[in-house]
């Protein structure tokens, strides 16, 4: 069980979070750059001073203690491996021996680069390298700094989930960094949205995607629309948007289609509505410019931005 | 395979390019001959002007090779002091560690650009026998004019800031992110700087140190002033060059040059060998 509840002084604001991640369990910490969520990890792994607060994890507690007594790992988007060294060298940096070394290259499909120096490695050779140090280094929680953000959509899941499966097969605690919710979605039990220093809201990350507690948690969690109506101002996510009008399935929209686009497999567009403009996704092209479509449970938000708590019965028509 | 006659594009391409390259290549490799030659040409015109019955001569008379044994001595004292000294300093200086670390470097910068000449009068005011520390000295019955402890310390002037910019470049390469890791994998900071900083700022390191190795060979103007005595090589050249003549002077100076080249060329070689294997 890792424990953290630290406060960190940076240039310009404080940085103060409070996490508790349970063996084999995977939290992801997810907000805007410059929400201080890379800062949290560092102080959880000894690297930043810490003003306030404390990291324990299991029966130890991390007061005071120097980063090379930890035991925590840490993978940051530049694997970071020693370009002197062989990969066989890197792996083994900070192992006490070499028995789980085959074992470990096997699982993560690099035996046949024991050889090889860093320089000759792919980027995603490179970061099953770094993950394997870590592992042969029997660290005992992992952070993750936003490790697979430079690689391709298709390496980035292959190595999430492999991290995932180790993570769970050893019963490590794992905390990611992710400015990518789809990045923390694939990855964490729990997220927690950090912004401005602190954090906003904790939970699945389901329940923070369809009920985020502010508006500006919807806005970071991908709402891209809000409109007024009579039970406050609904979020609009663009993925939650179907055609035509279902008054039992949410706030039916009438609107004007003043952009649209291909998305994917399906078509954006952007509707006006009263004043505001709202984007949805719509996996049909719309037949004409005047619509109908509906927002599926959506979240309301009072005047001052925080979450209302969720109307069923009550459901509001709005016309262009 | 396409028939005769008939332009495939990517094959015309592919003809195309070698040639451009080719021309290119030639005149670069053209350049850089003429560059290399010039530079050498100080070494060849003393090769091609020495006579090596006068060579033998110059080397073989009673006393000849004192000067290069004491250059040699002081040469390798000063690399000691300056790798045990100069090291952290540069190190300190790379990672910003060292309160107002702007006076540092200009403080090193100042001692590069100071002209020998003028650094050798100023220790005379520093260390010489009627200031504080030449006092002290005297309690230990050392002085630091006209002594091979006044060579070395006219050495360590000449060529510490070299040594210390260059290590502090050699530092500065070294990824701290690389450092962190290894801390986080276990490493306390002694075992870090050792399996990790030192061996990726070696080949800078090196170099410096081959830098410093020449300066300190070929120290003359600080030497001149302070430490006429013992002579080193570059003084036996300046004085046998006055005393009878250019071409009794050039044995000495292929001598001085046969000494203070090995150091810089193996480690410019072991730098390049470094390089090419952390490319793979």
């Amino acid at each position: 069980m890792l424990d953290a509840d630290v406060e960190v002084d940076r240039r310009s604001f404080a940085v103060r979070a409070a996490l508790s991640v349970g063996a084999g369990e995977r939290v992801a910490l997810f907000g805007p750059s410059g929400a201080g969520k890379t800062t949290v990890l560092e102080a959880i792994a000894g690297l930043v001073p810490i003003r306030r607060g404390f990291v324990s994890l299991g029966s130890r507690s991390l007061d005071g203690v120097p980063p090379w007594r930890r035991r925590i790992g840490l993978l940051r988007q530049d694997p970071g491996l020693f370009p002197h060294l062989s990969v066989r060298d890197n792996l083994l940096y900070g192992a006490s021996s070499d028995e789980s070394l085959a074992p470990i290259a096997a699982e993560l499909g690099i035996d046949g680069l024991l050889g090889a120096m860093p320089a000759r490695l792919s980027g995603g050779q490179a970061h099953r390298v770094a993950l394997g140090r870590l592992l042969l280094a029997h660290c005992d929680a992992l952070l993750l700094d936003e490790p697979y953000s430079g690689l391709d959509a298709g390496l980035r899941r292959t190595l999430t989930g492999l991290v995932v499966s180790l993570v769970v097969e050893r019963s490590v605690p794992a905390v990611l960094v992710a400015h990518e919710l789809a990045d923390a979605q694939a990855f964490a039990d729990r997220l927690l949205v950090l912004d401005g220093g602190s954090v906003v809201q904790s939970g699945s990350p389901s329940s923070v995607v369809r009920r985020p507690a502010s508006r500006r948690v919807a806005s970071l969690v991908g709402y891209l629309g809000f409109v007024a109506s009579d039970s406050g101002v609904a979020g609009v996510h663009p993925e939650r948007v179907m055609a035509g009008a279902h008054p039992s399935r949410g706030l039916v929209l009438s609107g004007v289609v003043s952009a649209l686009r291909p998305a994917g497999a399906g078509w954006e567009a952007d509707l006006r509505v009263s004043d505001t403009v709202v984007t949805c996704r719509l996996p049909e092209q719309p037949p004409g410019t005047e619509i109908d479509v509906t927002v599926l449970d959506p979240p309301y938000f009072g005047p001052d931005g925080a979450a209302i708590s969720p109307v069923s019965s009550e459901r509001s028509r709005l016309d262009p | 395979m396409a028939p005769s006659g008939t332009v495939v594009p990517g094959q015309a391409q592919v003809r195309a390019l070698p040639r451009a390259w080719s021309a290119s290549a030639w005149l670069s490799v053209g350049g850089a001959l003429v560059v290399w030659v010039a530079l050498l040409g100080p070494v060849i015109t003393l090769i091609a002007h020495l006579s090596w019955g006068t060579f033998w001569s110059s080397l073989s008379a009673p006393g000849a090779l004192g000067p290069l044994v004491t250059s040699v001595e002081s040469g390798l004292v000063t690399l000691v002091i300056l790798v045990v000294c100069c090291t952290p300093l540069g190190y300190l200086m790379a990672r910003g560690r060292l309160p107002f670390p702007r006076v540092w470097e200009t403080g090193v910068l100042c001692s590069l650009l100071l002209p020998p000449l003028v650094i050798g009068l100023l220790l005379v005011f520093m260390v010489g026998p009627y200031t504080w520390i030449g006092s002290i000295l005297n309690w230990f019955h050392q002085t630091a004019t006209n002594t091979f402890l006044a060579l070395v310390i006219a050495e360590v002037y000449e060529s510490a800031p070299y040594y210390v910019l260059g290590a502090q470049a050699a530092f500065a390469g070294v990824e701290p992110r690389l450092e962190q890791q290894a801390a986080l994998l276990g490493d306390p900071p002694r075992r870090v700087f050792r399996r990790v900083t030192l061996p990726l700022a070696a080949p800078g390191l090196a170099m410096s140190l081959a830098v410093a190795w020449a300066r300190a060979m070929g120290a003359f103007g600080a030497v001149v002033i302070i430490a006429y005595h013992p002579t080193g090589i570059p003084l036996q050249i300046f004085t046998t060059l006055q005393e009878t003549g250019l071409p009794s002077a050039l044995p000495f100076a292929l001598v001085l040059l046969v000494v203070a080249l090995p150091l810089p060329l193996f480690a410019y070689l072991w730098s390049a060998r470094a390089g090419r294997r952390r490319r793979g």
